[in-house]
């Protein structure tokens, strides 16, 4: 039964849960590894295997989904908001739900995004490309199958034209986002990779707004490196080593490095964003037909 | 999905009638292991068009050598028996399919 929320069987959403709590319990739920030692994060918690196509098939969410669940749920960082939301998607997921369409309303809602859309509409080549990949997605949404010649075309002339931006960094990074949604949503890697691809704009856009380039970037690099060579400050270890390095040598850059780690740390809002609004939408999607013929 | 070896190697990639595409990687890389489903779906996908055959480059190290295979995943094209076109690095599944179509042909 593809995608339907805990195959329609109640007893399987409940054995879910026991599994989730029984490690959350234990201490057990990590964010990683997946599945080592008895230590489990969210595939291997519920499938007692680092196997995302068995969470799928177990438990009845879309693949697409399920290869991006570590994604989103990494993005939470301290495990006990991991276990929050994980217990969240669980719980507030109908049994017999039809998740057919969760994701592309996500690839939707990212194609749709404003500052997607601001980057793309100057080019006019880009622009067209996603309201063809949107459209698409809309009609999926609408319970069509658009063709897989459809998909193919609308995606290599998004790859195409993200080739031909030369001169608009920015937009380039909202043309990845485009090429990387221009699949059907039952294409596993889908989700992943668009999440990816908004990720970097999104690191990008971080970057400018903070004034941190590449060469700041490389700049600590070589700091840090050139200290493992000479052995300076080995008294002290990781992110504090890096900081007392970049004060003592360029009070300025360290400023710069601070405010960039301080700016990176809120970058799982958005992954995070994305998958409250997964548990929205499962919350809201219609039960399967089979479902309904059994509560009826 | 084939693997060869440096003893099959130019029967099975060389020689073949179709065009190939060669995954060369290795058990130790993260990437390599993250490509492998999607290079599963290509195979599928492209299953008339072409045959994907992989190449642990830790076992065969002469296979490394003779295509000058300096980092992994490291994707070649060779048609004809003779290399058309290679991609390195990690590469999303767009980007790969794009490649193999420029590449191979339509599937």
């Amino acid at each position: 039964m593809t995608d339907i929320a805990f195959l329609g069987d109640p007893a399987i959403k409940a054995q879910a849960l026991t599994r989730l709590r029984s490690h959350v319990a234990a201490g057990t739920f990590v964010i990683f590894p997946a599945w080592e030692d008895g230590k489990a994060n969210v595939i291997g918690a519920l499938v007692e295997a680092d196997d995302k196509q068995a969470f799928a098939d177990q438990y009845g969410y879309p693949i697409a989904f399920t290869t991006a669940l570590e994604m989103i749920v990494n993005a939470f960082r301290a495990v006990p908001a991991a276990q929050d939301f994980v217990g969240a998607l669980l719980e507030r997921t109908p049994v017999g739900a039809d998740l057919s369409r969760v994701v592309p309303q996500v690839l939707d809602y990212l194609l749709e995004r404003p500052d997607v859309a601001t980057l793309t509409a100057r080019h006019v080549e880009l622009e067209i490309c996603r309201c063809s990949v949107l459209a698409l997605h809309q009609r999926a949404i609408a319970g069509e199958t658009p063709d897989r010649k459809e998909w193919k075309s609308a995606r290599l002339a998004a790859v195409a034209t993200s080739d031909t931006i030369t001169d608009d960094a920015m937009a380039r990074l909202a043309g990845l986002i485009v090429e990387a949604a221009a699949w059907p949503a039952t294409m596993r890697t889908v989700l992943h990779d668009t999440l990816g691809a908004c990720g970097r704009l999104e690191i990008q856009q971080m970057m400018d707004v903070m004034g941190w380039t590449d060469a700041d970037e490389s700049r600590v690099f070589k700091i840090r490196e050139q200290a493992e060579v000479d052995g300076r400050m080995a008294e002290l270890e990781g992110l504090d080593r890096v900081l007392a390095l970049l004060d003592a040598d360029d009070p300025e850059l360290a400023r710069g490095f601070r405010e960039r780690l301080e700016q990176f740390g809120k970058l799982g809002d958005f992954y995070r964003t994305v998958g409250w609004k997964v548990i929205d939408l499962s919350e809201q999607a219609p039960l399967a037909a089979s479902t309904r013929e059994n509560v009826a | 999905m084939r693997n060869a070896t440096e003893q099959d190697f130019d029967d099975i990639v060389m020689n073949n009638d179709k065009p190939v595409l060669v995954d060369f990687w290795a058990p130790w890389c993260g990437p390599c292991k993250a490509l492998a489903p999607t290079l599963d779906e290509l195979a599928e996908e492209y299953a008339e068009e072409m045959e994907i055959v992989k190449v642990d480059i830790e076992a065969n190290p002469a296979l490394a050598t003779r295509f000058g295979v300096r980092g992994i995943p490291l994707l070649m094209v060779v048609k004809d028996g003779a290399e058309q076109a290679r991609t390195f690095g990690t590469l999303s599944r767009s980007r790969l399919d794009a490649f193999v179509e420029a590449n191979v042909g339509a599937a």
